[in-house]
């Protein structure tokens, strides 16, 4: 979003200009539905740069490993394809030969194989769409900063109200709840686990 | 293997919810629901026969802490084992979870193998 700039307002009409900004921005969110939602998360000032810098590590990760995924299914498909098409022209060819040859029984441990494989292929693909879910909590987090930005520039619409403007009252926003989603920069963060085994040992100390 | 225990999946995103349903299938926990947040959870386990829970914690209306509270408090829910999957990190959460009653914690991501431990470890202290 882009403050446009007013040039018919005289220069020192800093109070003016701010309400015009705050205007936007609460415009802004209205339109995205989220201005009711987000009006009680006024905590403090998250690092949204970490936060975009997670989402866009996330969902880079989460589109790498479908593809790799796809990319080695889609070789062994080819493989059985090709190699459905070899034992089918040996079996027109001399049935009798196929079968004594081995040919049959080592087409079906690989069609075995390969099978297995790609259920661990697509189990995989899947496990990736997690992103939505941790991107959507760091998301809704960002968003909660314009709505954090917006009110403090209600407020200082406020503070710097000529005396003789009259000023809506402000409701207090109710804090945040302390759940704090994904963490985005576990080596920065104080007290927080980051991976499982941490977790089974925090629990396994506490006597669970 | 494929057993009749029967699950609640508790998550606010439809993704994740499909997500444990399926690695539960791929389990043998093939007997499976859904619920969106705490409230709609309780309504289904005061409503329904279940024999685990398996939920986020941070969700709108009844976070999983509370639902797990709420369950921990009803004498016809109380016995049932509650696996928290999450991506809340924060020891203190970890911590109170725990307390509260939990059977389980998994942080987001996790993997299938993860999951398939976590609750294969909880029926087996529960004789199940």
């Amino acid at each position: 979003m882009e403050a446009t700039t007013d040039h018919s307002l005289p220069p020192a009409d800093v109070h003016h200009k701010i309400g015009h900004l705050t205007r936007q921005l609460h415009d802004s969110l209205n339109e995205l539905g989220y201005a009711d939602k987000l009006r009680g998360s006024m905590g403090e000032l998250p690092d949204a740069q970490s936060r975009l810098s997670y989402i866009a590590r996330l969902t880079g990760e989460a589109a790498e490993k479908v593809l790799n995924r796809v990319e080695q299914a889609k070789a062994q498909h080819d493989y059985i394809a090709a190699e459905t098409r070899r034992v089918v022209a040996s079996l027109v060819k001399d049935p009798v030969a196929a079968v004594a040859k081995g040919e049959i029984m080592n087409f079906l441990t690989d069609v075995e194989r390969v099978t297995k494989e790609a259920d661990a292929h697509l189990t995989e693909i899947m496990m990736a769409q997690d992103f939505h879910d941790l991107t959507g909590q760091v998301i809704a987090r960002v968003v909660n900063l314009a709505a954090t930005i917006e009110n403090q520039l209600v407020q200082l619409l406020i503070q710097t109200a000529p005396p003789n403007a009259q000023v809506a009252a402000v409701v207090e926003p109710a804090r945040s709840q302390h759940l704090q989603g994904p963490v985005v920069d576990p080596e920065h963060t104080a007290d927080v686990v980051t991976d499982q085994s941490q977790v089974d040992d925090l629990l396994a100390s506490l006597g669970f | 293997m494929t057993t009749a225990l029967r699950f609640l999946i508790v998550d606010d995103f439809s993704t994740m919810r499909r997500i444990v349903r399926n690695l539960l299938k791929e389990s043998g926990f093939a007997d499976a629901d859904e619920a969106e947040d705490g409230v709609a959870a309780l309504n289904k386990l005061r409503n329904s026969k279940f024999d685990f829970v398996v939920t986020d914690i941070n969700m709108p209306n009844m976070n999983g802490f509370q639902l797990l509270a709420e369950i921990k408090k009803d004498d016809k829910l109380k016995h049932l084992p509650v696996l928290m999957v999450t991506a809340e990190a924060r020891k203190e959460d970890i911590v109170a979870a725990a307390q509260g009653g939990a059977a389980g914690y998994i942080v987001k991501p996790f993997t299938k193998a993860t999951l398939e431990e976590k609750v294969t470890l909880i029926l087996k202290k529960m004789g199940l």
